[in-house]
């Protein structure tokens, strides 16, 4: 098909819309409700363009034989920017508030705007719970957190409610969060264009701590956050800056600098020991990873028959909390009530699971990956001049199975490692499992152990979980992640998280595996010294006590 | 053909004059759409309230005939007589106001809807007969 | 009047003879349009439900008529609703459907009774099950594919076109979406050589002494409709319904359709008559008022663009509104005209800028 673009002749394919093809002649345009892979709802109206004279949503239109589209234009600019005013007016009143880079800002920068000129209509109380934090004030109404609340995570905890100019995102009956089915995963945090949904900050407590010479302050961080810190200051998707972040880490004043892929290495151990133990008494099958807290809530909201099924291991940072205020502490001769333990992860439901009540955690505080780069800033740490430093021992070294953690299909990987070796006593030989790698939503493959074919699965994505779990019976052995692409696309993650940035982050974590030197759980020296010196041997009395936890039932409402 | 949301909620409200937050726990098992979804929808019509209503409901229209036949004044006379205000429910859970949107009685305006019925050709003295009516 | 003929279900069983193609041919030839404002001829219309392939397809009669000063759709389910079934039954057998819903406004549910019984006595063993969906008070489900998400249980919200419901429509499927009185019309086209198809019912509202439906022919004098309607006092405008805009009476010497301007439209002739005693400010007030009550949230410059409106002309009311409010008002009127996603927020302020193309005066004197 031949257009007119801009006045230049071109040539496009059918089926694409006027916004693809402007994407692909590097034409920008501002989009607030657009999500990749969803069908467009042209809500926000500023993708607006001329077709043929008429103004349209670039979004939801497709161009035809001979049309002329003109991209930017004096109308263009008026239009847009009488709607980005109106959104705007929810959010501030002048422009002078240095307001969080939220696209809805860009847009209205890009524009060339200086003044809002209609007052702010402040109607809704914000809605506070222990990880996600909602003010429907600055809601724009795009409509991306309802949608990748319902159709990509299945959970459907909020919605439209009311009409017109009454309409806003909430639970059910106005609830507040805390009171319905919402699973913390902060995926709606993720795709909020305007920051009116975002984590509650542990920072202000956490800089108190470090303040505080009496406190001994220890930090540890997940593996998915140094696949993505860099992001944060302007490096490219999928940089590894293990040493840098581990350097800021320091120079921000942390006491020790632990690393919870230790914490992944330990879950392993218990967790592939559970799994021999099933594989002889013959089940339950399948059994169900427990790494990720947006999960087991997912679980314990609309799955109430899968308690057998799940592992009773706690989360990596939960072990290696412990770990610290136990093992650690006693080794060195530190009181616990001195100990702060901080995690940094990509997570919001993380900081749900350091309140449940079951763990009685010992995190004190969780920061998310934004937080963690809020931090480096405040303390005018210059990331990207840091020299690469080592994490601090006894509980900082790990191996490539712990870091796997941070991608979808990681945790299995890790586990069917150990689990072979454990159970067969041999070594095994091609330690990597492609068809259980990658960003398609359900992963599968088998393994045989002892002559009997163990078939295991991994899946991440709340509705790709609700397929899955129809044919949960095919299956011995099952990895769930929440969130899509695993935690490396978790809700804490620096903006954007597309399936690009979600690849590329994955890429660097299998790379980084294939270079350590240490690739099974099992063989972590720290792990072995660990059992030797504290626990004795994995589902030891001890272990069972500190490093495995329960399910509660909750409302599937 | 499976059931249709809008007229379960519709019968649940001419069951009980409101959806209740039981009733849509109710339906989303019954249809397995999210409660929220269920809100969701009851939220965007006029006619689904999720708040318990008085017995007798009156919508007054307000849209351009009857205005000009001053359903306005109609409002604040009805606000005095029945003691509240509009959009509001009586504590004594006889009657809740609110205004509406045109309801096809432009040829006899003003005119109103109680529990669903059309009264037209509106004066002050009618409307105190219908309450009167109503009370007894 | 044309509208209340009995066809006594001979128009269907002459379908029946006839067969589809024909069926739509006779429409096509006999020139019947869309009653509801748009005026999409009706034979095309069926022609694409026909054509799309799929083994299910639906109707839906629209019958949530909301526009403010129109009650043609009570009209006709009081007088006739049998031959408005009937029309639903010769869709259905055209496109090969089994199911038809009536989209009935919430507020006829008083006339659902009446029309169940109807659907009872005439459908009988035709194949075809017509279904009553009660609205709850939206007009926004007038719009056809809102209609489509409010009966398939959804929020009423418009969705943008294509694809369009004669293809993609109700749970997916082909779909003929017609108001009432196209639908009534139908049995009448088919079956009576002498049907007219430029009589048009107008629904006549205002201070008026005589208002109410009237059937007149396209192209009848306006001035002579306001002279029947009998005005109470000196005529100043004539609204045509809350979308179609205003015009001043002294500009009025011209026929319903061929006003047509630039932001007014006549669509489904509703004629509100507003006289010398009523202000026009007032009257913007309430139909602003009316959209943003009515407006479903969907896209921004109708869900947040309406309040504002109402705000602005609250403040030129009150006497605090500057010049350069009015100027705002202006360009937001024209902004939710050009960039709202459905008829309504498009056509959601063509009153607004109608009286402050012939009316501002009476705007500008309330400016401080």
């Amino acid at each position: 098909m031949k257009i007119i673009l801009n006045g230049k002749n071109i040539k496009c394919k059918e089926g694409k819309t006027i916004l693809d093809i402007c994407k692909e002649h590097n034409i920008k345009i501002p989009t607030l409700c657009f999500i990749e892979g969803l069908k467009p709802e042209a809500r926000c109206r500023l993708c607006l363009v001329e077709l043929d004279n008429k103004l349209v949503t670039s979004c939801s239109t497709y161009p035809y034989e001979g049309c002329k589209i003109i991209t930017d234009s004096k109308r263009i600019r008026k239009a847009r920017s009488i709607n980005a005013e109106l959104l705007m007016a929810g959010h501030v009143k002048t422009l002078s508030v240095d307001e969080m880079e939220n696209d809805l800002y860009k847009v209205i920068r890009d524009l060339g705007m200086t003044r809002i000129r209609f007052e702010p209509i402040i109607k809704y109380k914000q809605d506070l719970s222990e990880s996600i934090i909602r003010d429907d004030n600055k809601c724009i109404n795009c409509g991306k957190c309802i949608r990748v609340c319902g159709e990509i995570m299945g959970v459907h905890a909020i919605s439209f409610q009311g009409r017109g100019h009454y309409e806003h995102v909430s639970p059910y009956n106005n609830h507040p969060l805390n009171n319905v089915a919402c699973i913390k995963c902060g995926q709606c945090i993720a795709a909020c264009p305007v920051g009116a949904i975002y984590e509650r900050e542990h920072l202000f407590e956490v800089i108190q701590a470090l303040k505080n010479k009496k406190k001994h302050v220890v930090v540890q961080t997940a593996p998915s956050v140094r696949v993505a810190l860099g992001e944060e200051f302007g490096m490219p998707p999928g940089s590894l800056v293990t040493g840098k972040m581990v350097a800021a880490l320091r120079k921000i004043g942390f006491d020790r600098i632990f690393d919870t892929d230790l914490g992944a290495d330990m879950t392993i151990m218990e967790e592939a020991s559970e799994f021999v133990k099933r594989l002889k008494k013959n089940g339950p099958f399948p059994m169900i990873t427990t790494c990720c807290p947006a999960w087991i809530k997912f679980m314990e909201h609309f799955y109430h028959n899968l308690f057998p099924n799940m592992s009773s291991c706690k989360s990596p940072h939960e072990m290696l909390g412990i770990l610290t205020k136990t093992y650690y502490a006693k080794k060195f001769g530190i009181k616990k009530k001195d100990i702060v333990v901080v995690s940094v992860m990509p997570c919001t439901a993380k900081k749900f699971e350091s309140t449940r009540p079951e763990i009685d955690s010992d995190v004190d505080y969780v920061l998310t990956t934004r937080e963690l780069s809020k931090l480096i800033r405040y303390s005018k740490v210059d990331f990207k001049k840091l020299k690469d430093e080592e994490f601090d021992n006894p509980l900082g070294i790990s191996t490539g199975a712990g870091l796997m953690f941070g991608a979808t299909g990681g945790v299995m990987e890790a586990a069917l490692r150990t689990t072979y070796e454990f159970a067969t006593g041999k070594t095994l030989k091609k330690v990597e499992f492609n068809e259980i790698r990658g960003i398609e939503g359900v992963k599968k493959g088998t393994i045989k152990i002892k002559g009997k074919t163990i078939r295991f699965a991994a899946v991440h994505g709340g509705s790709n979980i609700r397929k899955l779990l129809k044919e949960k019976d095919k299956y011995h052995f099952i990895e769930i992640m929440a969130c899509p692409g695993g935690c490396i696309g978790g809700g804490g993650q620096p903006w954007p998280t597309t399936k690009e940035v979600i690849k590329k982050r994955m890429e660097a974590i299998y790379k980084a595996d294939r270079n350590l030197p240490l690739r099974k759980s099992h063989e972590n020296p720290a792990v072995k010294q660990i059992y030797a010196e504290f626990l004795g041997k994995p589902l030891s009395k001890k272990a069972k006590k500190i490093l495995h936890t329960h399910f509660v039932k909750r409302s599937e409402f | 053909m499976t059931e249709f949301l809008l007229e379960l909620l519709k019968k649940e409200v001419k069951k009980r004059g409101y959806i209740s937050e039981e009733a849509v726990k109710k339906i989303s098992k019954k249809t397995n759409i999210p409660v929220s979804g269920i809100y969701g929808v009851a939220t965007f019509y006029s006619f689904l309230p999720t708040k318990q209503q008085g017995k007798n409901v009156i919508h007054v229209c307000t849209s351009p005939t009857c205005a000009i036949h001053n359903s306005l004044d109609l409002i604040k006379f009805l606000e005095k007589e029945l003691k509240i205000k509009l959009g509001q429910t009586a504590k004594n859970k006889l009657f809740s106001l609110y205004e509406t949107s045109c309801i096809g009685c432009c040829d006899e305006a003003p005119a109103m809807l109680l529990n669903g019925k059309p009264y037209i050709k509106l004066t002050k003295e009618k409307i105190k007969k219908i309450l009167r009516k109503c009370k007894s | 009047m044309q509208i209340l003929r009995k066809t006594n279900l001979k128009a269907l069983e002459k379908a029946k003879k006839l067969g589809a193609k024909k069926v739509i041919d006779i429409l096509k030839k006999k020139n019947l349009t869309g009653r509801g404002g748009a005026a999409f001829p009706t034979g095309k219309k069926w022609e694409f439900t026909l054509n799309a392939k799929s083994d299910t397809k639906y109707v839906i009669c629209n019958a949530n008529e909301g526009e403010p000063g129109t009650f043609k759709d009570r009209f006709i389910i009081k007088n006739n609703p049998e031959t408005l079934i009937e029309g639903i039954l010769i869709a259905a057998y055209v496109i090969k459907a089994k199911q038809a819903f009536i989209y009935l406004r919430g507020e006829y549910d008083n006339l659902r009774n009446l029309l169940q019984k109807t659907i009872n006595k005439v459908v009988k063993k035709s194949g075809v099950d017509i279904k009553i969906i009660s609205g709850a008070g939206a007009y926004v489900c007038g719009e056809e594919t809102a209609i489509i998400q409010s009966i398939e249980g959804q929020r009423g919200h418009p969705q943008y076109k294509p694809p369009y419901p004669a293809v993609d429509g109700l749970f997916g499927k082909p779909t003929i979406i017609n108001n009432i009185e196209t639908l009534t019309n139908v049995p009448q086209a088919i079956l009576f050589n002498d049907w007219d198809p430029n009589l048009r019912l107008m629904s006549l509202s205002g201070n008026i002494a005589n208002p109410g439906i009237y059937e007149l022919p396209v192209g009848y004098k306006l001035t002579d409709l306001i002279k029947k309607a009998k005005p109470k006092n000196k005529v100043k405008a004539i609204y045509f319904g809350c979308f179609g805009g205003c015009m001043p009476y002294s500009k009025i010497e011209l026929t319903p359709d061929s006003i047509c301007g630039k932001n007014c439209i006549i669509g489904s002739y509703t004629i509100i008559v507003v006289d010398e005693k009523q202000s026009i400010l007032d009257t913007a007030l309430s139909i602003a008022h009316f959209y943003c009550h009515e407006s479903c949230g969907k896209c921004t410059p109708c869900r947040e663009g309406t309040i504002r409106v109402c705000h602005l002309l609250e403040k030129i009311k009150s006497g605090k509104a500057t010049k350069q409010d009015l100027e705002i008002l202006e360009d937001l009127a024209m902004n939710i005209h050009e960039t709202s996603l459905c008829g309504l927020g498009q056509t959601s302020t063509n009153h607004l800028l109608t009286a402050l193309e012939f009316f501002r005066k009476e705007f500008e004197e309330k400016l401080r």
